[in-house]
């Protein structure tokens, strides 16, 4: 990698930040991880460049240089054109600061980006809570943050009509008659967000619960903006946040 | 080579503008100092005069002599329409090309979830009060055809939703990752009048 022959990668912008005098701070994430780019003259409001190096837009990349930060030497738009809005839009954000906090730069990750893409799609289509949902899962998954989701933490199968506590570090126990559990979640939640069966009422709320806490416990505890900024725009209107 | 430390200075204080680099500050510099010292006087009283003289407009946010800028105090223009632009830069653009009448609220950026920016940095609830004071009938949202100006198209229209006022946005024609700023004026008057409901 690293040579401005080499063949294009598809990629996406997650950030962008104004760089040095004219240039733009990127960072994108391909099939190749999530990586540093400097994009010269990016920032010249006439440039071809700063109109299309936009957080979903589909894009063809090419850089030159190694280590942490490499120079962008090429960029087109990758049809077809993604085109978010509204709400989904918010949902997006959120989820390019999921990738920015979790991944690490230079840490290969074809299947995560393929997920990516394919969810990105799924909300420009009007994906419900559960896709995203689904998405978290796989993320955490790819990342080695795996949630235990088949069966509990003892190694037996989930029952869908128990109820577990969810331990973040051991996965699922039953839930013992009067023992106190923040994290209580019923069996066919677990085995649905496994992929396994459709969700069942109320298994959106239990999922959401579940996965912010463990996303938060994989955060170390820093709160991510983008969903302070949904919770502010959408708490209004409805009570269920992203 | 090694410059005074009040050169030093100046040329840091140069960098500070945007698109200036090392060379194009010691340029300036040595413009400034050696060929035109009258020039550099009047340079330093102007900024000085600015930085002390000009605020921001108590009902518009854009910049500002007075309480209120020339705009909102203009009792011809038409307080029943408000444009919301992101930067002052946007007023400029939409004053030369559009003919619009009536005013403007300037947010001084966009939405940036990412970075921590939300409605309080844009003044979102100022916009809200005034809106909902009740003069208001139409609020035509021309932020950036950008992402974030998306976002924050978004933010405000759901913001504004329950006010009664129309909630209209640019037509498109505006490219992606253009800056109303530098679309040239044709386009932007054929995406300003030909404007959309929101909702
Ligand atoms: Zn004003």
């Amino acid at each position: 990698m690293g040579h401005a022959d080499d063949p294009l990668l598809p990629g996406f912008v997650l950030h962008r930040t104004p760089f040095r005098e004219s240039s733009l701070l990127l960072e994108v994430f391909t099939p190749s991880g999530r990586l540093g780019l400097v994009a010269r003259g990016g920032r010249g409001k006439r440039s071809r460049i700063a109109a299309i190096v936009q957080p979903f837009v589909p894009l063809w990349l090419s850089w030159t240089g190694q280590g942490d930060l490499a120079t962008l030497a090429h960029v087109e738009l990758r049809p077809p054109p993604l085109s978010l809005t509204g709400r989904a839009l918010f949902t997006a954000f959120y989820v390019n600061e999921l990738l920015l906090r979790l991944t690490s730069r230079h840490d290969p990750q074809p299947e995560l980006f393929e997920h990516y893409q394919w969810l990105l799609w799924q909300l420009v289509a009007g994906a419900e809570e559960w896709t995203l949902r689904r998405f978290e899962v796989v993320l955490l998954a790819e990342l080695g943050y795996g949630l235990l989701l088949h069966c509990d933490g003892d190694g037996r199968p989930l029952r869908p009509d128990s109820r577990y506590c969810y331990h973040l570090e051991r996965g699922p126990l039953p839930l013992q008659g009067e023992a106190p559990c923040p994290l209580t979640i019923s069996g066919e939640t677990l085995l649905a967000l496994d992929g396994h069966s459709p969700p069942q009422l109320g298994a959106e709320r239990e999922a959401k619960r579940l996965l912010r806490a463990v996303i938060h416990h994989h955060l170390g505890g820093r709160p991510l903006r983008s969903r302070e900024l949904f919770r502010q725009m959408f708490v209004r209107h409805t009570d269920q946040g992203e | 080579m090694t410059h005074p430390p009040l050169v030093l200075r100046l040329l840091e204080a140069l960098r500070r503008l945007p698109g200036v680099g090392p060379k194009s500050a010691q340029r300036m510099a040595f413009h400034l100092l050696e060929r035109d010292r009258e020039g550099a006087l009047r340079l330093s009283l102007a900024l000085q005069e600015a930085l002390e003289g000009v605020g921001r407009c108590r009902r518009c946010h854009n910049l500002s002599e007075g309480e209120l800028c020339p705009i909102c105090s203009n009792e011809r223009r038409d307080g029943q329409v408000v444009c919301v632009v992101e930067s002052p830069a946007d007023v400029q653009a939409l004053e030369q090309s559009t003919g619009f009448q009536g005013r403007y609220f300037v947010l001084g950026g966009h939405l940036s979830p990412l970075d921590g920016v939300g409605p309080d940095e844009l003044g979102l609830e100022q916009l809200a009060a005034q809106v909902a004071e009740g003069e208001v009938q139409e609020v035509i949202i021309a932020t950036n055809p950008t992402v974030e100006g998306e976002a924050t198209a978004h933010y405000i229209s759901e913001l504004l939703a329950a006010s009664g006022a129309r909630i209209t946005r640019l037509a498109h024609g505006v490219p992606l990752g253009g800056e109303l700023e530098y679309v040239d004026s044709g386009t932007l008057s054929r995406a300003f009048h030909g404007r959309r409901e929101v909702q």
